[in-house]
């Protein structure tokens, strides 16, 4: 390389820089929440439904407030850390149910949110989350198991542990132990991981029951019966209400009209004066000390996304029912949903 | 199977506790190995270190303490400093940017053996290019996050 | 028929083709893999719509699983976490001056690993995933077990092998026994004070650049990085002394490594590292002349780089007839289905048959569009060890560090891992302890634990592991030959260098 092309590389490259410097300080920014923002989410992987759910969110609020906004697939234990640490409004958090479920269910990693965080805007519920039996199971529903639990049979439930996938068992052996005080300990956990081990589980004989969800599991529920894979629902944990407003069409060729036929009343799980539900919601999490001027601006944005009313047809695309509370909506509305679950956690142990 | 076999193998982990069945396995495993090296492996070689047949690694070994302490010393002021200026400018990989500059300088400097005009040229052109390129890809380009 | 032939237009070519381009270079640069290039280009898909997305994140798979090789030869550093066998032979024969013969087998061998895994996937998906559920935890633990049996096989000295590998899944058990896995949530091995950092454990990409990466610069700057070049010398002449004689008589190596790699990617759960693994150690162990493997023997390069492009076909199988992904790629494509909505379960195939013909094409196309790529350019991407150290090594550690950090899209304390394990494989090698044996069993030591405890918790004795199912007898049958073929070769050795002392 000869000098004079040296400095013509160098020259280019240090403008290349400046440019790109330049193009990315230069951002409109009104607002209190400004520079880049990045929102950690409590799950790893970028096919879930955390994932999808925040990108749908996430992208709808950078265009609207005009800045540049990106999800990470971080999960919770990382998530939870970096949100501790910036409290100026450039990390922000999307999770679920998980994020109080896993404390209460005594897991590592997880503190009790409600007083350590900002709770911010619930945006949308997964209504999915149901538990299966094979095609050819002797039960022929829920009531069944129960019965069935309650006189003796030991019934194995595949799930995984600590959370959300674990929440619905907990209920049945509660209602269990309401129904058929004492025999609740015949309702054995089989923890697993993934969805493919709970899968492999009932394939192999080893449960007889097993969390999954509409989404993973509804193609295997349209298998013949001869075929060692086919399942059934048996109950989606969701509000009647949540799946109404589903499409029409359902999920796959499942249609509403079919799964509402797992949920309330058709299925009752007891909690004693009234049935349990389950709705897996995304909500935000913010730093406790960050501006509330950013938590008004990101209610106010959503408010307006939602008023819009295109953010609506792209999630229940996917199959999200949207959800829409402001922050201190949100907070009081799960604080009392943590309440009941509190309850049953604690009435089972 | 007879009874006292079955009754041997049969094992019961309590779910609470299952976080530390392997570990222990691989403890004993290793423990058990280690002994074996220790008699087998170090003893003689220590033997042999005191006949002077052999030194001991590491200390017994001459190097080149400038550039084995310097890279180490560089790589841990590289890694700790791209995340103090990268919470300057949060996350638009500035920090990494600029720091990397700095670093890819430096350690060709150090790893350069006569230094030239155009030599240390080359370097500073590479410093300042690699990581622009790198971060205006990873960066702006895939919006990868970067420190 | 001609429904499909209109849906294959010239973009959805060329974004294949770009697909493997730009795979090819994420896998080459080490510390980049396929699945970062498939995660960054997922959003794009939306754009595209669903076929030709697939078409460009197919063609980002194979590119990317292929690229690991270039820096895995030529450095040293496995570019993507299933190329770690390719370093084995790969590395000794770049420092012969060998190193374009040596890519050119590998990409020879990866172009037929990749077709055969797409025939098999095309023409036997659906039976094979049927075959894939007989794998419980019992089945996946003896699998794993196989693979650790290379630990043996590969060590110079059994004794001190062995340990080193034990060592390697003691590290990796440390963290937290995940609840993603079924585990408790509890942290192990490790003080109160590091759980901020360690809770996840140390990941696998950060581990393995830095274990050789790192580690390798660490050496060097010991020596005083003294010549200017990091190759001795390089063989210049027509295709580098490559020629396709060099795969005569390893017809079966390359068609049983391909198969080895189809069927390994198949089963979810089990990495997809175990794959070049489990591939390079039945070549060790049933070829007749597997002495010089590890030293620069090509036939490692075939097993190893067969069996790691067959894993892309075979880990879409539980993909496309299960709904599971078979690695972590795949992991990420799922993402690409329900971005568009589609559902990917045992009804898939069937009731999206476009779409699967599609895919069929996308990555049979992307194959040789790689193969090509990569068979042309080497030539000039062996060159990159006429690139001075001064200049090299430094740019070794920028992207060393932006892989580290963006594995998990951007965590700090992977980078530090970097530096721990550059440190760590310094002093392994400086005490005598072996790299490979320690890495193998980092690799597969997290899962070995999973599915053995996970066994003996559903069935409560350790003779399950025995009684099963006749899989499992059978896979018993290859873990005993397996050692046994180990303990005999390092006796054999033994009492060469014996014979050659005296």
């Amino acid at each position: 390389m000869s000098m004079p092309n040296i400095y013509k590389t160098l020259g280019t490259s240090v403008l290349m820089a400046g440019m790109a410097f330049g193009s990315s300080v230069a951002m409109a920014a009104d607002g209190p929440l400004r520079g880049n923002v990045r929102v950690v989410i409590g799950s790893t992987s970028t096919g879930g439904d955390t994932y999808q759910n925040s990108n749908i969110v996430v992208d709808a609020l950078a265009e609207h407030l005009d800045l540049n906004m990106k999800v990470d697939a971080v999960g919770a234990t990382a998530a939870f850390r970096a949100l501790d640490r910036d409290a100026r409004g450039n990390t922000l958090m999307i999770f679920h149910d998980q994020s109080y479920l896993g404390h209460l269910y005594g897991v590592e990693g997880y503190d009790n949110i409600f007083e350590k965080y900002t709770i911010g805007p619930t945006v949308a519920i997964n209504p999915g989350n149901a538990y299966l039996v094979p095609k050819d199971s002797p039960y022929e529903n829920l009531n069944q198991i129960i019965e069935a639990v309650g006189n003796g049979e030991t019934v194995r439930v595949a799930i995984q542990p600590g959370g959300v996938s674990e929440i619905g068992f907990s209920a049945l052996k509660n209602a269990i132990s309401i129904e058929h005080p004492g025999m609740e300990d015949n309702l054995v956990a089989v923890n697993t991981g993934s969805q493919a081990d709970k899968n492999q589980q009932l394939f192999d004989g080893q449960a007889d029951l097993i969390n999954g969800t509409v989404q993973a599991n509804e193609q295997y529920t349209r298998l013949p019966e001869d075929d060692q894979k086919a399942m059934r629902f048996v109950w989606l944990t969701a509000r009647n209400s949540t799946i109404q407003q589903a499409p029409e069409d359902g999920l796959g060729k499942t249609s509403r009209e079919e799964l509402l036929e797992f949920v309330e009343p058709n299925v009752n799980v007891t909690m004693g004066d009234e049935n349990f539900t389950f709705d897996k919601e995304f909500f935000f999490l913010y730093n406790k000390d960050m501006d509330p001027a950013i938590v008004d601006q990101i209610d106010d944005a959503l408010t307006e996304i939602y008023a819009e009313g295109d953010i609506q047809d792209v999630q229940k695309n996917s199959f999200f029912i949207p959800n829409f509370k402001p922050s201190d909506e949100a907070a009081e509305y799960l604080e009392n949903k943590r309440a009941v679950y509190e309850d049953i956690i604690t009435n089972i142990q | 199977m007879e009874p006292g076999l079955t009754s041997l193998l049969s094992v019961s982990i309590d779910f609470e506790t299952s976080h530390l069945f392997f570990p222990r396995i691989i403890h004993w495993l290793m423990g058990g190995l280690f002994a074996l090296i220790l008699v087998l492996r170090i003893l003689p070689f220590l033997a042999s270190v005191r006949r002077g047949e052999r030194t001991l690694p590491i200390l017994g070994e001459s190097f080149d303490k400038f550039r084995f302490f310097g890279s180490l010393a560089l790589m841990a002021v590289y890694f700790y400093l791209m995340a103090v200026v990268g919470d300057l400018f949060p996350y638009t990989g500035y920090g990494f940017l600029f720091v990397s500059m700095v670093f890819i300088f430096l350690m060709s400097l150090m790893y350069m053996h006569t230094r030239t005009k155009r030599k240390v040229m080359t370097a500073a052109i590479n410093a300042i290019v690699a990581p622009s390129l790198a971060w205006f890809i990873l960066a702006k380009l895939f919006q990868i996050t970067l420190p | 028929m001609l429904d499909i032939l209109s849906l294959l237009d010239i973009t959805f070519f060329l974004l294949a083709a770009l697909g493997a381009l730009v795979g090819i270079i994420f896998g080459a640069i080490p510390g980049m893999t396929a699945t970062m290039a498939v995660a960054v280009c997922l959003p794009l898909t939306y754009a595209l719509g669903l076929h030709h997305g697939l078409a460009l994140l197919l063609g980002l798979y194979v590119g990317g699983i292929s690229g690991g090789m270039v820096p895995a030869v030529l450095l040293n550093i496995p570019g993507t976490p299933s190329s770690i066998t390719t370093t084995f032979d790969g590395y000794p024969m770049a420092q012969k001056g060998e190193g374009e013969r040596a890519l050119r087998v590998c990409v020879v061998a990866s172009v037929v690993g990749g077709l055969i895994s797409a025939i098999v996937l095309f023409l036997f998906a659906p039976i094979l995933a049927e075959f894939s559920i007989k794998f419980s935890y019992v089945e996946k633990f003896l699998i794993i077990l196989l693979a650790l049996t290379v630990i043996a096989s590969m060590s110079s000295n059994m004794l001190v092998g062995i340990f080193s590998g034990v060592l390697g899944i003691w590290l990796s058990l440390i963290g937290t026994y995940s609840i993603s896995d079924g585990g408790n949530g509890k942290t192990r091995l490790m003080f109160d004070f590091l759980e901020p950092y360690l809770f996840e454990g140390f990941s696998l990409l950060p581990v393995l650049i830095g274990i050789f990466g790192i580690a390798t610069i660490l050496l060097e700057a010991e020596k005083g990085v003294k010549s200017g070049l990091s190759g001795k010398t390089i063989n210049i002449g027509k295709g580098g002394g490559f020629s396709f004689s060099l795969f005569k008589g390893r017809a079966t190596n390359l068609v049983r490594s391909s198969f080895i790699g189809t069927f390994v990617g198949m089963l979810p759960g089990v990495g997809g590292s175990a794959a070049s693994v489990l591939a390079y150690t039945q070549e060790k162990n049933l070829s007749r002349d597997s002495s010089e493997m590890g030293k620069g023997a090509p036939q490692g390069l075939i097993a190893s780089e067969s069996a790691n492009n067959a894993l892309t076909g075979g880990a879409l199988i539980p993909l496309l007839s299960l709904g599971i992904p078979g690695d972590s790629t795949t992991a990420v494509l799922i993402g690409a289905f329900t971005l568009q909505g589609i559902q990917v379960g045992p009804l898939f195939i069937p009731e999206n048959a476009d779409t699967w013909y599609v895919m069929m094409t996308a990555l049979v196309f992307a194959n040789i569009v790689m193969f090509f790529l990569m068979f042309y350019a080497i030539k000039h991407i062996a060159k990159v060890v006429l690139v001075p150290k001064y200049i090299l090594y430094p740019l070794i550690v920028m992207m060393c560090v932006v892989g580290a950090y963006a594995i998990n899209y951007g965590i700090m304390f992977d980078v530090w891992t970097l530096l721990i394990f550059g440190v760590l494989g310094y002093l392994i090698q400086k005490v005598g302890l072996e790299v490979a044996p320690l890495i193998i069993g980092f690799i597969l030591g997290s899962q070995a634990e999973v599915y053995f405890v996970k066994s003996l918790e559903s069935f409560g004795t350790f003779a399950i592991f025995f009684t099963k199912s006749p899989i499992a007898m059978v896979l018993w049958g290859l873990i005993a030959a397996s050692v046994a073929f180990s303990v005999v070769m390092g006796l054999k050795s033994r009492a060469r260098r014996r014979g050659e002392e005296s």
